[in-house]
């Protein structure tokens, strides 16, 4: 008897340890619930596991101070983690926030958790990937903006990057993510429509956004093509594979790479004479974007329906100025939503 | 974990004769109910550091969130209490939604394919249970093999594509409700309830119980303990196919890449709940409420606004104390 009192004293005194844990954790970092409710604006962007992400949150945390609303950032912990994501909204969906920020993992994976958001009548911001048109409808959502990268015309851009950096044309290999997925099919889309006709495309390969993925197929692509020029890779994660490739090759220089993302490790590449040009994204003006699109929102302002965020050339000509600047452009953009907020 | 090798069957009729002070001097009551203990002691918490926690509308959210894990769980029971482990879970309810997936994109209907992800992942139980029982492999071993092969067998029949599904039934069955109850909700309760009705009031779950106590013993008996570890691992099977459904009505989409914190989750849960990885002993609703402990923890969190890089530590911190306090009560 004297045992089992003794155990649940001390069980007791466990939970009572995680309770005072998960209290203080709380406390540390409690930048939203409580205070009074409608112009506070929640953010359920993706895994903050990929630098990409990380800068979008610091836009949203940086706007939100600039601006002067509170907002809470909430993310999924990967890139599978679908449910997950929607268990996050579904719990922020049901406080009292003025304006919702999405990214979400898939076309559909928040849409059921949109649907009281919507019905409330509460402006929902779609970011970066866009939620299908197809299922919001069939849901009965409504979203108020996009705000994302026109991924065909970045693939555009860098084709325009590659006709510079090949003046006489030649062999390109292209280097795309996962089978299937739509930004990187739009990307190799845009590029593919862009290059004149000196430049031919010998290959086509699915490195499913892997660095490691992309260095083997890049390997094997330039043993079977030995007068390969150029490669196009989908993003800079695994562009920065396709250069160590070539290095490993030994043709530093005699093969170009132009990716896309924007990513600082690639800019410093560039810097380092080895990746040729990245068109460069910018989630940290997505994520700013968005907390501007909530505030006119708030403000009862009509928003447009879409809007393309930034994209600029990152060459070794600009490549200084962009490291200078980052997370946020080198240049000036286009920005509806600063007008509305005037 | 030093325990005895006679199975243990707290039967509930038993049980029930024990006035109130034998039963709160039982360990075993306290292992069982550690989850449910801590999850009051959790709602109290956040009750108090979260206006929000307590409404109408986040309980409601809770409990369709916990309802994938929960009949996930209530599987992973099953197979944990005949001794055995089924790592193939998250993978068998992948693979099981794109089977649903790829019936609804060549144009099946949805009924159709509800069966077929059903029976999808019955077929990964039964050879799961086949190499157990038969086959003689170790669990940890087959159902590794079958995690492996059922991920990939989610990328093949997919083509590494997720498919859009857009139907009116899914979405029902993710946003309806009967009554105050979502269907998730409900779904997962009939669970609960069928497989605690399995475990403790049918012979089948008191052989379970006996396999899983002392294999040996229970063949000696004349239980055909082989055919009782195929049954498990069968329910876990088709368990997993139900929550296939109810995951790709959810996302609304079937998607081929696994989300192996399903797996590692429902395994949290069943310590959770008490159940003792060496079989034999163990109670349905322990794990459960595991499953929902684990749910309210992220869901409180997030209310809370904790950054979700200190969440994992925390779901970690209390699977462990909740081990430690089984430990310390045996």
């Amino acid at each position: 008897m004297c045992r089992q009192s003794l155990m649940t004293r001390m069980s007791l005194i466990l939970l009572a340890v995680l309770g005072v844990i998960i209290t203080a954790c709380g406390g540390a970092s409690s930048s939203g619930s409580g205070s009074s409710g409608s112009t506070q604006v929640a953010a359920v962007i993706k895994g903050l596991d990929n630098p990409f992400f990380q800068a979008m949150q610091r836009g949203i945390q940086d706007e939100a101070r600039t601006v002067g609303v509170s907002v809470t950032v909430q993310a999924a912990t990967s890139i599978t983690d679908t449910t997950g994501q929607a268990d996050k909204l579904q719990a922020l969906a049901g406080q009292n926030y003025g304006c919702y920020i999405v990214n979400p993992i898939s076309g559909t994976n928040l849409v059921q958790a949109l649907a009281p958001v919507s019905q409330a009548g509460k402006p929902i911001i779609n970011i970066d990937n866009p939620i299908s048109a197809q299922a919001a409808q069939a849901a009965g959502i409504k979203i108020s903006t996009y705000i994302g990268t026109d991924n065909i015309s970045a693939g555009h851009q860098a084709a325009n990057e590659m006709a510079k950096l090949l003046p006489t044309g030649g062999k390109v290999a292209l280097i795309g993510g996962i089978a299937g997925d739509v930004t990187s099919q739009q990307r190799l889309q845009g590029f593919s429509q862009g290059i004149p006709a000196t430049i031919q495309i010998v290959q086509t390969v699915a490195a499913d956004w892997d660095r490691q993925k992309a260095l083997t197929a890049a390997g094997d692509i330039l043993r079977a093509h030995p007068d390969l020029k150029g490669f196009f890779v989908a993003n800079d994660d695994m562009a920065l594979g396709v250069v160590r490739a070539i290095a490993d090759a030994g043709k530093q220089g005699q093969v170009k790479v132009v990716s896309v993302d924007g990513i600082q490790d690639a800019l410093k590449s560039i810097q380092a004479g080895q990746l040729s040009a990245t068109v460069s994204q910018y989630p940290y003006t997505i994520g700013a974007m968005g907390v501007e699109a909530c505030k006119a929102a708030l403000a009862g302002k009509t928003l447009p329906a879409k809007v393309t965020a930034p994209v600029l050339v990152v060459t070794s000509d600009n490549v200084a100025q962009a490291l200078a600047s980052f997370p946020k452009p080198f240049s000036s953009y286009v920005d509806p939503f600063q007008d509305l907020l005037k | 974990m030093e325990q005895s090798n006679t199975p243990v069957t707290a039967l509930p009729a038993q049980a029930e004769r024990l006035s109130w002070r034998e039963r709160l001097s039982d360990p075993e009551f306290w292992i069982n109910w550690t989850a449910v203990i801590a999850l009051a002691v959790l709602v109290i918490i956040f009750g108090i550091a979260s206006p929000a926690f307590l409404s109408f509308g986040n309980i409601r959210a809770v409990l369709v969130a916990a309802a994938l894990l929960v009949i996930l769980t209530v599987g992973q029971t099953f197979v944990i209490l005949t001794g055995g482990i089924d790592l193939s879970l998250a993978s068998t309810m992948t693979w099981a939604g794109v089977v649903l997936g790829q019936v609804v994109a060549h144009g099946g209907p949805i009924g159709l394919a509800c069966l077929l992800a059903i029976i999808a992942g019955l077929l990964v139980g039964l050879i799961n249970g086949l190499l157990v029982a038969w086959g003689r492999i170790p669990d940890f071993i087959a159902t590794l093999g079958t995690l492996s092969a059922a991920s990939g067998a989610a990328l093949i029949f997919s083509n590494g594509e997720p498919v859009t599904i857009v139907s009116t039934f899914l979405l029902q069955l993710a946003t309806g409700s009967l009554g105050p109850l979502p269907y998730f909700v409900l779904i997962a309760l009939l669970v609960v309830l069928l497989g605690h009705f399995l475990l403790f009031y049918t012979r089948f779950g008191t052989h379970l119980l006996a396999t899983g106590g002392d294999a040996e013993a229970a063949r000696a008996m004349g239980i055909r303990t082989a055919g009782i570890k195929l049954a498990a691992y069968l329910l876990a099977g088709g368990l997993a196919g139900l929550a296939a459904i109810l995951f790709t009505a959810r996302i609304g989409a079937a998607e081929p890449a696994v989300d192996t914190s399903y797996l590692l989750n429902s395994v949290a849960a069943v310590v959770l709940g008490g159940v003792s990885l060496f079989g034999g002993r163990g109670t349905i609703a322990g794990p459960a409420a595991g499953a929902l402990l684990l749910t309210v923890l992220v869901n409180g969190l997030t209310l809370l606004g904790l950054s979700q890089f200190y969440q994992p530590v925390v779901v970690g911190l209390a699977v462990v104390l909740a081990a430690l306090l089984v430990r310390y009560w045996r």
